[in-house]
């Protein structure tokens, strides 16, 4: 489902890479964690998947697509095969609950008739039926966080990379947030976790890859937290 | 059978394809249309900084208008005269008037025999009672006049022409008294000329750069308002929206500015124009015709206002979003 060999990415020619040699491979339906500290690479690797960076060197082939073929006309399509959550959310503030979920459908051209039988469905799925005429700042920040995975599987799409989705959550919401990724990857698309949550990763028993200075220094089956 | 279903397909698909672009449109026009509804703040912000643009923009070209008209009116009332002699007829006269009309330069020609001069005269001095009694005393050594208008009061080489080898001027022309052109007057003449030339060409230099820095100060409101919802866009980016479909409510809303503030301004212009007009024309400028043209083309003005708003914003936000897009 991914594939990245030997990825390198430098942002400045005397820095050293962000993102360095790189090989990774991840089955179709697997629950993958990232961890590291600040700086490891982690970030760098995410925006290398979204393609809002692009290597210096090395191949990724994402769902069948090999980046090195891909024109920048044909990114909004990638885009829209991989959902993306972050840790601020990144919700339309002007937009409710519906419309923000709906608004992932509208960009592919769904039409209203689509929307109206989808969205309900999603909303009910991360749990925030009832809510759906709210605006983003009338949420809690967990229930936001919902809504911007309701967003990112409302396309049903084969991967979601969750970029820190705990990172502004306390425990009790945190463990929500993660018990709906399950959910999602239970019903057969393929997650990628970054989180620096230690009781999360040794909970979840899940494959586990750590980065540090761009380089992967571990990848256990059923990994642990380990700085 | 299976060629008719695969021209059916075809068919079909490319329907399926031209209706999604048509709901693309329409909504982007209706993302447009609630982003101003709902940043109502910035909205009215954003228009009221258009519509004193464009009331800037309708102040500079009235004001134009207003400007040639009174220049005109003023140049019209130089007249330029040939002084002929006393006796000459008025058959003559108005012989010379037909040769003189013939003038490509020549805008109009008025005969004035010397008994009328002296009637002229009698009339401007009326209160001046020596000048009266000095009339009266005097023979009648009035000369007759041709006075002309020209078209352009910098040009009198033609008419210098005219003077000197037309033989009916020659033949009447007055020996004492020189054609006004030629003597110290045509300085006066001249001078009137370059300072109306200098006031029209400094109307359109001051009008341009009042139009530059308020095209600025939109750009500007719109940048920040853009600004503003930098991480919107790039959001909307990461989702995978296409750079249209970003970018369209945003070059909406700038026309909804523009159709706004164009209302507004030209409402407030042609408000101003019509209530200063009896002010303004009491000081001998001359409104009448902009006031025609506003009351009979006012659509045609709103049209144009729009227009004019609707390209500053599009573009102002076309160079706004550019640099958010680059992901």
């Amino acid at each position: 489902m991914i594939l990245l060999d030997r990825v390198t990415k430098t942002y400045g020619k005397d820095l050293s890479p962000a993102v360095d040699r790189v090989s990774l491979f991840i089955e179709p339906r697997e629950f993958v964690i990232l961890v590291g500290t600040s700086g490891a690479g982690k970030s760098t690797l995410l925006k290398l998947l979204t393609r809002e960076e692009k290597p210096t060197s090395g191949k990724i082939v994402v769902g069948g697509i090999d980046y090195d073929t891909l024109k920048d006309s044909s990114i909004p399509m990638l885009r829209r095969k991989i959902g993306v959550v972050y840790q601020d959310f990144k919700l339309l503030p002007q937009r409710t609950v519906f419309e923000n979920i709906a608004f992932a459908l509208e960009i592919a051209g769904m039409t209203r008739h689509e929307i109206k039988n989808t969205v309900p469905k999603v909303i009910e799925l991360v749990g925030l039926t009832g809510k759906e005429k709210q605006f983003p700042h009338q949420l809690a920040g967990g229930e936001r966080q919902r809504v911007a995975i309701a967003r990112a599987v409302v396309r049903q799409p084969k991967i979601l990379i969750a970029d820190e989705p705990t990172g502004n959550l306390d425990p009790k919401h945190s463990w929500d947030i993660i018990r709906l990724l399950e959910k999602i990857n239970k019903y057969g698309t393929t997650v990628l976790l970054t989180t620096h949550n230690a009781d999360i990763v040794n909970k979840l028993k899940r494959r586990v890859i750590t980065l540090d200075h761009g380089k992967i220094t571990s990848d256990q089956a059923e990994g642990s937290y380990r700085q | 059978m299976i060629a008719r279903k695969k021209v059916d397909s075809k068919t079909i698909s490319q329907q399926k394809k031209s209706r999604r672009k048509l709901l693309t449109f329409y909504r982007i026009i209706k993302y447009g249309v609630d982003n101003f509804i709902r940043n109502s703040w910035l909205s009215v912000a954003a228009t009221a900084v258009m519509t004193v643009t464009l009331l800037i923009v309708f102040v500079v070209f009235a004001s134009r208008i207003i400007l040639i008209d009174t220049v005109s009116e003023l140049s019209n009332n130089v007249s330029m005269s040939i002084y002929l002699k006393t006796e000459t007829t008025d058959k003559v006269g108005e012989d010379l008037v037909l040769e003189a009309a013939k003038l490509s330069s020549v805008r109009s020609v008025t005969y004035c025999s010397a008994s009328c001069a002296r009637d002229k005269f009698a009339q401007t001095n009326k209160d001046d009672l020596d000048a009266l009694s000095a009339l009266n005393n005097a023979t009648n050594a009035f000369p007759a006049t041709l006075s002309i208008i020209v078209v352009d009061i910098n040009d009198t080489t033609q008419l210098e022409d005219f003077v000197k080898n037309n033989a009916m001027v020659l033949e009447n022309i007055s020996a004492e008294h020189t054609p006004s052109f030629a003597g110290e007057r045509k300085l006066a003449i001249q001078t009137i000329g370059r300072a109306v030339n200098f006031i029209q060409q400094l109307g359109v230099a001051i009008g341009s750069v009042f139009v530059v820095i308020s095209s600025l100060i939109i750009f500007n409101t719109i940048r920040m308002a853009i600004f503003n919802r930098r991480e919107e866009i790039q959001m909307m980016k990461l989702i995978g929206a296409d750079k249209s479909f970003i970018r369209g409510p945003f070059l909406v809303e700038a026309i909804i500015y523009g159709l706004i503030a164009a209302i507004i301004a030209t409402g407030l212009g042609v408000w101003g124009l019509f209530s200063s007009s009896a002010t303004l024309a009491s000081y001998d400028i001359s409104v009448n015709s902009t006031v025609g043209l506003a009351n009979s083309y006012w659509p045609l003005l709103i049209v144009a206002m729009v227009v004019v708003g609707s390209i500053v914003g599009v573009v102002s936000s076309l160079l706004a979003t550019r640099r958010y897009l680059k992901i």
